[in-house]
């Protein structure tokens, strides 16, 4: 019957897990580094998107909920949604225009989530939908990144409204490291290409300072047990192997494995992004393939696909065989015969 | 060094043992009136075998096991029996205490089918809480190899600490019921398994060990992690034996007794006193005296807990058993039974109400703290969804119900009554498809009892004729060709038919303590009725055979 709840007895801090709604807002906290750091670096563009993503978000999860029939309270005191529009609106090129959010957290919130049942039903993560929405339909915005504090303050209205002259937008335009380096051609050597100076200065430290500001969420997510080591962990690590090993094939043209960690949403995705449960596959093994999967394929589509960064679909692939995943790591239970555990025909 | 291995998941949910663990073990008061049920035990209830108004002592029997997997039940105080129910019997006492005690054994000597019948006759069964009588658990050994018996004495659960005060006082008596126990099964060690958190009961075992004898005895002090107090888990623990799916200790040649049962058994065998009382651990924040006693069944709740200081005012409810796996008591006017190891007297800030419940968010906390590896939360899913082929395929069956599951799930789901739920309707679904099955039974049940009725009237004719023989045996039936040979076949397959069904029987009832026995006890009754039936005719052949071959 347990009489007991991890939760709520409070003279135990060692096996306890938050509950749910709690866990979410532990999530949300962690991203303040990273979205502080962001807009210390990148203007506070950063900010009004994350306020304005989770305002949507919020709004569309009372609406769809209400469409429902489902109690609303209830629902919103998870800050599920209010997390996607976090996450999502910290993916965002600073001060996307209030469509764009809108468009992406409609993906998210309604297509993504509420569609396939609301939180706990959805095959796919969210934010990560929205983000992958957007990049495909509207790739001109989404590749939008405004040097290191060149957006000034009295542009920033105008382009959250989305009336801003796209003339000027291509003018503040500025490629994030990743972008720049995918796009610097096949004759260039690497040695060759960082020597022209390609990026505005400044752009690669803030990259990195950003990442370090993700690691820094991550590791209080961590501690605080509200994720697991094991998804940050295999992605990293896959990522990292596959990384130095074309960086040890051919340095002069493969990115190095630091600059694959450091630059673009690799940490970010490792702890904010691959670990939401909902989506991630749930076994201890399958949470190691998963990430491990993740890791792979953004180092591959980075490598050889079409878009500089690649999280958010490697997380989506990943997202896919995730069933799959859940059925072909079913621990054994203690007790059945080991013999069950082989044929595909007698899993569970 | 005791060796030690791992069994998966676990959790450590708040020990609160300090509360009850402080104070002397104490005897409660004598209870003016008990109310024994007749059903304390897995398996039938047993039937009553005296009627209101009958004078009984401390240890008179009042109730007959019924059937095979059932305890004798014996009065808990002198005095009156005031009423007999179809399920209850009640005794006001007469405050005198007088006792009735069966002669005392010497177990080094006495014969196992002597031991084996104390057991029996004193109503023995597991104090840990499933409530398995003793004296089938002891014959279940007649199928199986025993290696060794392990003393489980780990009491993982929060808030009680029953076991650890019976081995801190009575650590030699605990040891020779396990030298009891071993003789009658012929394990060749004994392991005494117990967590880490009762420095003192360690002590007091380490003082006792080198007076046991003589199968030897270890000491494995495991660390300590709830549920490591589950059969199997412990048996991992302390031997790296699996338990397989659907089997029992005996299967991987283990024995598993709780203290208290140990030294029950001793109390019935040294001293002959049947199980009339147990230590019972009293706790909670609402009780000012928290403690263990030693209480004799059929005490009231209420009246115990009013004695240890009920502050009724802040109770918002008490609880059978421990805080993981118990149950919350409807009344407090229930007696003690058999199974009563703990009471809980909880305030509401103890153990407050589960927050409403909310998705499951697929975290995999549940199945990180699954100490039999299920997938708790696909478990769950189907069962909500009632997909019953998914649930066992799943190995629902194979859940223990430790609770750990919902202990962790930040989502607040109640698992395990999702569990519970599915299970019992599964069970129900299961009797449903053999009901015609049952009622193939019940015929031959009777059918049975016809039959050996017949022969029953058949050997008293016969007797009757034979006497009127006597003078003249000229007038032999000896057109009937007695066929000796074929009877005792007959008989011979009837005795292993008898065996079987009672072998099946004991192994279901030990398997799934829940689950409903009438069918296979009216197998075994059958078999019981051929094999009468069986011996009266080769008895009645055999009469003829040697007065006809006699003149
Ligand atoms: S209650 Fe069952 S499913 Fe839950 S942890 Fe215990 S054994 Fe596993
Ligand atoms: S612990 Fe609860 S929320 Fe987490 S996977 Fe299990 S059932 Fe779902």
């Amino acid at each position: 019957m347990s009489m007991m709840h991890a939760s709520d007895v409070n003279d135990t801090a060692t096996t306890a897990v938050p509950p749910t709604a709690s866990l979410m807002r532990w999530v949300i906290v962690a991203t303040l580094p990273g979205i502080a750091t962001m807009s210390y670096f990148f203007g506070l563009g950063v900010i009004s998107n994350v306020l304005l993503a989770a305002a949507f978000g919020v709004a569309l999860e009372s609406a769809v909920l209400r469409l429902r029939m489902r109690p609303i309270g209830v629902a919103l005191n998870d800050s599920s949604a209010l997390l996607t529009g976090v996450l999502l609106g910290a993916s965002l090129p600073p001060a996307s225009p209030w469509w764009l959010i809108g468009v992406g957290m409609f993906a998210a919130i309604v297509v993504a989530k509420q569609l396939y049942g609301g939180l706990g039903h959805n095959p796919f993560n969210p934010a990560m939908v929205g983000y992958a929405l957007l990049l495909v339909s509207f790739p001109a915005y989404m590749t939008l990144w405004a040097p290191p504090q060149e957006l000034l303050h009295n542009g920033l209205w105008a382009q959250i409204a989305g009336t801003l002259p796209t003339a000027q937008l291509d003018s503040w335009s500025g490629a994030t490291p990743l972008d720049a380096f995918k796009h610097k051609g096949d004759t260039l050597l690497a040695s060759e290409f960082w020597a022209t100076n390609p990026l505005p200065d400044g752009t690669l430290s803030a990259w990195r300072w950003v990442a370090l500001a993700w690691l820094a969420g991550g590791v209080l997510l961590l501690a605080k047990r509200i994720i697991s080591w094991h998804i940050p962990v295999a992605m990293l690590g896959s990522a990292l192997l596959l990384a130095t090993l074309f960086y040890l094939s051919d340095p002069s043209h493969f990115a190095s494995p630091l600059f694959h960690l450091l630059t673009g949403a690799t940490l970010f995705g490792a702890f904010f992004i691959a670990t939401d449960p909902v989506s991630a596959a749930t076994s201890r093994r399958g949470k190691l393939i998963y990430g491990a999967g993740i890791g792979a394929l953004v180092i591959i589509i980075r490598t050889f696909g079409g878009y500089p960064d690649a999280v958010a679909f490697a997380v989506l692939l990943m997202n896919l065989c995730v069933p799959l995943l859940d059925i072909y790591s079913v621990p054994r239970p203690t007790g059945q015969p080991k013999a069950a555990s082989g044929k595909p025909g007698e899993r569970p | 060094m005791p060796r030690s291995y791992d069994f998966p998941g676990g959790i450590h949910p708040p020990e609160r043992k300090q509360r009850s663990n402080r104070s002397p073990l104490s005897e409660a008061p004598l209870p003016p009136r008990v109310t024994l049920p007749l059903q304390q035990h897995s398996g039938q209830a047993a039937a009553p075998c005296v009627s209101a108004g009958e004078a009984v002592k401390v240890g008179s029997l009042i109730a007959k096991r019924e059937g095979m997997i059932s305890s004798h039940l014996h009065a808990s105080i002198s005095g009156t029996v005031s009423e007999v129910s179809a399920t209850q019997i009640t005794i006001e006492g007469d405050g005198q205490d007088t006792w009735q005690r069966l002669p005392s054994l010497d177990w080094r000597v006495a014969d196992t089918a002597v031991l084996v019948e104390r057991l029996n006759e004193s109503g023995i069964v597991g104090l840990g809480g499933a409530g398995f009588p003793t004296h089938i658990k002891a014959r279940v050994v007649e199928q199986h190899a025993i290696h060794t018996l392990v003393i489980n004495a780990a009491e993982c659960e929060p808030y009680i600490t029953a076991d650890d005060l019976t081995l801190r006082l009575y650590a030699n008596e605990v040891l020779q019921g396990a030298q009891i126990i071993a003789k009658l099964c012929g394990a060749q060690q004994i392991v005494i398994g117990i967590e880490d958190n009762k420095p003192d009961a360690i002590t007091a075992l380490q003082h006792a060990l080198p007076d046991s004898q003589p199968v030897p005895v270890e000491l494995s002090v495991i660390s300590t992690r709830y549920p490591s107090g589950g059969e199997r888990q412990l048996i991992k623990k302390l031997l790296d034996l699996n338990v397989p799916s659907g089997g029992l200790p005996a299967d991987v040649g283990v024995l598993c007794h709780n203290p208290g049962t140990l030294l029950a058994i001793l109390q019935a065998v040294r001293d002959g006193q049947p199980l009339v009382s147990r230590i019972v651990t009293l706790t909670g924040e609402s009780i000012n005296q928290p403690g263990n006693r030693w209480v004799r069944l059929g005490t009231s709740i209420r009246e115990l807990l009013e004695q240890v200081g009920l502050n009724i005012a802040e109770l918002h409810q008490v609880i059978q058993g421990g805080p993981m796996m118990g149950t919350p008591l409807p009344t407090l006017d229930t007696p003690v039974t058999k199974l009563t190891n703990c009471l809980i007297a909880a305030t509401r800030e103890e153990f407050p109400p589960a927050p409403a419940e909310s998705p499951c968010i697929r975290c995999g906390e549940c199945e990180s703290v699954c100490p039999v590896a299920l997938l708790p939360q696909q478990l769950h899913w189907y069962a909500r969804a009632e997909d019953d082929a998914k649930i066992e395929r799943y190995h629902l069956f194979d859940c223990i119900e430790c609770g750990a599951c919902s202990y962790v799930c930040p989502s607040h789901i109640p698992l395990v009554v999702d569990y519970r739920e599915a299970k019992s309707r599964i069970r129900l679904q299961r009797i449903e498809a053999t009901k015609a099955e049952h009622a193939k039974h019940r015929f031959e049940h009777r059918q049975a009892r016809l039959a050996r009725e017949e022969a029953e009237k058949q050997a008293r004719r016969q007797a009757r004729q034979a006497q009127q023989r006597r003078p003249s045996n000229t007038a032999s039936p000896s057109s009937e060709q007695v066929d000796l040979r074929g009877l005792r076949i007959a008989h011979a397959a009837a005795k292993a038919s008898v065996k079987k069904a009672e072998k099946t029987l004991a192994r279901i009832a030990q398997e799934d303590p829940k689950q409903p026995l009438d069918d296979l006890e009216m197998q075994l009754a059958t078999a019981q009725e051929n094999l009468k039936a069986a011996e009266l005719q080769l008895a009645q052949a055999r009469e003829q055979h040697s007065s006809e071959k006699s003149p």
